[in-house]
């Protein structure tokens, strides 16, 4: 093979594997299927599986928050779909809501969630087209989640007069 | 240098070394970006190398040389410099006191190799030796200290240190395996510059073909 050609293959190795290490750097994937996911999510080839997704979306109206999780994780196992990191820090915020305390490691990792979905959001934004939620965008959810982050004590009576949105 | 190491090999260690240089595993894997110190640390030691000969950029970029070909020459020395950023990031503790010796440290004994201006083989070993030490104070002294569940180690260490306060030295700690990602990648790193064109050799480096 021509010595120039062998140079570019060299070439296009290399700066085809710096830039991949980059990416890994700055995405911070967790797995082989979120980094493949992330991959094909940044060529629009990335899609949630629908049908765990509703088996999730059925457990979530159902107040069965561990299982909607665990089906939205084999729904969208890259962490990629919007809609889906949406409900899984909506089932977090349900779950760890309560009349006179927060669970805060259930809220940090609602927002852990929804961060997320902003993040996989078209230009961040991000509104849920559900009639039975209460809080739709994911604006809304994250603040709602980063309140009761901020509540000085996981234990405090003023929240008695607080609802939570459903 | 054979073209083969010079186009594949060599720059594909060092990407092998950037790539696992930041790699932290704990409660999950991260991949820690390399601080600011770590670039100077890594000027510092491209600066020894090649004052000691152990590195010959001259022989990768030439004018007598076609643009591709510095081209890929320029692929190994920049694979290289960020191989050498990600050593340093692989060893140097993430937080607090420990990281501000550590560079501390660091910096004076690079400062020291360049001004000693020694031969490849004393430089070479030296940065083993620089690498070295910072791994074993990293991922040995410092991570027994910060081990929640204790150990001989600890004690002897709590003992040799009565009156200094165990928070300004203690990490977060990380898997064992951290450990042995760090290890792998300083030991590949350091193969890569003993693979690395040395000043005294012929300067015609690449055969023609």
């Amino acid at each position: 093979m021509r010595d120039g050609m062998v140079r570019a293959i060299g070439l296009a190795i290399v700066v085809s594997g710096f830039g991949g290490i980059v990416w890994i750097y700055a995405r911070q994937p967790q797995s082989l299927a979120e980094a493949t996911g992330a991959l094909s999510a940044s060529v629009g080839a990335y899609h949630a599986d629908e049908q765990a997704f509703a088996d999730g979306l059925r457990f979530f109206r159902h107040d069965q928050f561990a299982a909607a999780r665990l089906a939205f994780e084999r729904a969208d196992p890259a962490h990629q779909d919007a809609r889906t990191q949406f409900y899984i820090g909506y089932s977090y915020y349900r779950e760890g809501w309560g009349r006179l305390y927060v669970d805060r490691d259930l809220f940090a990792r609602g927002l852990d969630a929804v961060n997320r979905a902003i993040a996989a959001a078209p230009r961040g934004r991000l509104v849920v087209d559900d009639a039975q939620l209460q809080m739709r965008s994911g604006d809304e959810l994250k603040a709602e989640l980063e309140t009761g982050l901020q509540a000085r004590t996981e234990v405090n009576p003023f929240t008695i007069v607080r609802r939570q949105r459903k | 240098m054979s073209r083969t190491l010079e186009v594949f090999w060599v720059p594909l260690l060092f990407l092998g070394v950037t790539l696992l240089g930041g790699v932290r595993v704990a409660e999950r894997v991260v991949f820690v970006r390399p601080p600011l110190s770590a670039l100077v640390l890594a000027v510092l030691l491209l600066t020894a190398l090649v004052r000691c000969g152990a590195f010959a950029p001259q022989r990768l970029m030439h004018a007598a040389r076609s643009t591709i070909e510095n081209l890929s020459g320029a692929a190994v020395l920049l694979t290289m410099f960020a191989a050498s950023v990600q050593a340093f990031n692989s060893v140097i503790p993430e937080t607090g006191l420990p990281r501000l010796l550590a560079v501390v440290f660091l910096v004076v004994l690079l400062l020291n190799t360049i001004a000693a201006s020694t031969d490849r083989t004393h430089v070479l070993r030296s940065t083993a030796v620089i690498l070295g030490s910072t791994y074993v104070i990293k991922f040995i002294v410092l991570a027994a200290l910060s081990d929640p569940a204790g150990g001989w180690l600890q004690r002897v260490l709590l003992a040799t240190l009565e009156g200094v306060t165990l928070g300004t030295l203690t990490q977060a700690p990380l898997a064992l395996v951290s450990g042995y990602v760090s290890f792998v990648t300083l030991a590949l790193f350091l193969v890569g510059l003993i693979l690395l064109p040395r000043r005294h050799e012929s300067s015609a480096l690449v055969p023609a073909n």
